[in-house]
């Protein structure tokens, strides 16, 4: 059973964790946590999701990972204000100015300054935008993952998005 | 561009539009020009952000998580022949009961059984109408239909006769959900085929229209039943009147005259 359910998404695993840690060492020590985590918890496993149930766990543990390795890195959602939520989740100020299409320019990014500016992102709104665009899950099964509504889902990722294509313009 | 404007945009890049959606949003698009910078744009971030090169799994790290499961199997062996009152089982027990049971079984619930069991329930449905009969064993006797199911999975659901509400017992087959089979009992009424799949669940779906195809469902003591048909609402309805009436009538096999 865990064989069929864990294992086939561990090169995804250690993707996401190796984003929300941010090094690879890291990320292996996630990845063997999780495995065992999954693997003492399979019979938790619903037979509905394989790689959402995967991924809650690879999620869960890098927090909890982080929290007890790293407590200066992270920043969560629940230690934040209510304004500074609303913030994360909403329209920024920078979002007001009204852009004619010609102001919006095409931006060119290396891999460098991208990667630079996701590590720039609140943890918050990184772990939206790796999930979405580099381990390509649906809206259903990232609000499943992060345990958020699927319309928190997607002003995180407007923001996120936002964010990182003023980070990228400012750059240049 | 307003806020709903910008979700839309983002939506629709990431291919979560429903079809009608998609279709007037693309209207929009050629439409208005500002739109369609926007979603250059957004299109061209998700270009650079899947152009990072992803690292592959280290060698030898599912080599180090074998080892540590094979560990952790020999640990447990080890553990059950210690007191049952160890402090160190209760706690582990207590932390892995509540991170994984509550943040993922919750979640589970919510999202992907509502979801993911309902759309199986009713591929079943449309799956069956599509072969030459609807159901792998045909019988309008439920002391029939019953035993069948008993013969076939852990708990089988009662097959009441709901002839007299004009919903004839035609027969039952198993369908999938899951990776596990489950009892479908099939009901006629006039010309429509009702497909009464119990589910080992605890909480009822929310009644809906999967694929053209209307959903009710509703539960008792022992499963979740969920009924699939193109009858309209208010015939669902009744049908689940007529089978929760059925259904409390006691089965007495010994009345049946073949037995």
């Amino acid at each position: 059973m865990f064989d069929e359910v864990f294992l086939p998404h561990m090169a995804e695993a250690y993707r996401l964790a190796q984003w929300l840690t941010g090094n690879a060492y890291d990320a292996e020590d996630v990845v063997q946590d999780a495995a065992l985590r999954a693997f003492r918890g399979i019979k938790t496993f619903g037979a509905v999701n394989a790689r959402a149930w995967s991924m809650t766990i690879v999620r869960n543990t890098a927090y909890s990972w982080l929290m007890k390795n790293r407590p200066k890195v992270v920043t969560f959602t629940d230690d934040l204000s209510e304004d500074e939520r609303k913030e994360l989740e909403q329209e920024g100020p920078l979002r007001a100015r009204i852009e004619t299409p010609e102001e919006i320019a095409l931006f060119k990014a290396d891999a460098e300054d991208i990667q630079q500016a996701l590590v720039q992102l609140p943890a918050q709104l990184r772990e939206i935008i790796v999930l979405r665009e580099i381990n390509q899950m649906s809206y259903r099964d990232i609000a499943e993952i992060i345990n958020i509504p699927v319309g928190t889902v997607m002003s995180r990722l407007s923001r996120g998005r936002q964010l990182l294509i003023d980070l990228l313009e400012t750059r240049k | 561009m307003t806020e709903p404007d910008e979700l839309e945009l983002n939506a629709y890049c990431d291919g979560e539009l429903s079809p009608i959606a998609t279709i007037e949003f693309e209207r929009r698009l050629v439409a208005d020009k500002l739109l369609r910078a926007r979603y250059v744009r957004l299109l061209s971030l998700r270009r650079a952000i899947r152009a990072i090169p992803q690292s592959e799994i280290p060698q030898g790290l599912q080599g180090r998580v074998n080892s540590r499961l094979d560990r952790d199997r020999a640990g447990q062996v080890g553990r059950t022949r210690q007191p049952r009152w160890s402090f160190r089982a209760l706690a582990a027990a207590a932390v892995l009961g509540a991170v994984i049971s509550s943040s993922v079984m919750l979640v589970i619930n919510r999202y992907d059984l509502r979801e993911e069991v309902a759309n199986q329930v009713v591929a079943g449905h449309i799956r069956s109408l599509l072969a030459t009969q609807p159901f792998d064993v045909v019988s309008s006797d439920r002391y029939t239909v019953k035993p069948w199911f008993k013969s076939r999975l852990a708990a089988s659901p009662r097959v009441p006769d709901c002839a007299r509400m004009g919903f004839i017992l035609v027969g039952g087959r198993l369908d999938v959900v899951g990776h596990s089979p489950v009892a479908t009992i099939v009901y006629k009424h006039e010309a429509h085929t009702i497909s009464l799949t119990a589910l080992p669940l605890r909480e009822t779906f929310a009644d809906q229209t999967i694929a053209g195809y209307n959903t009710r469902s509703w539960s008792d003591a022992e499963f979740v039943y969920v009924a699939v048909s193109d009858l309209p609402e208010a015939d669902l309805a009744t049908f689940e009147h007529a089978f929760s009436e059925g259904s409390l009538e006691r089965e007495l096999p010994h009345e049946h005259p073949g037995l």
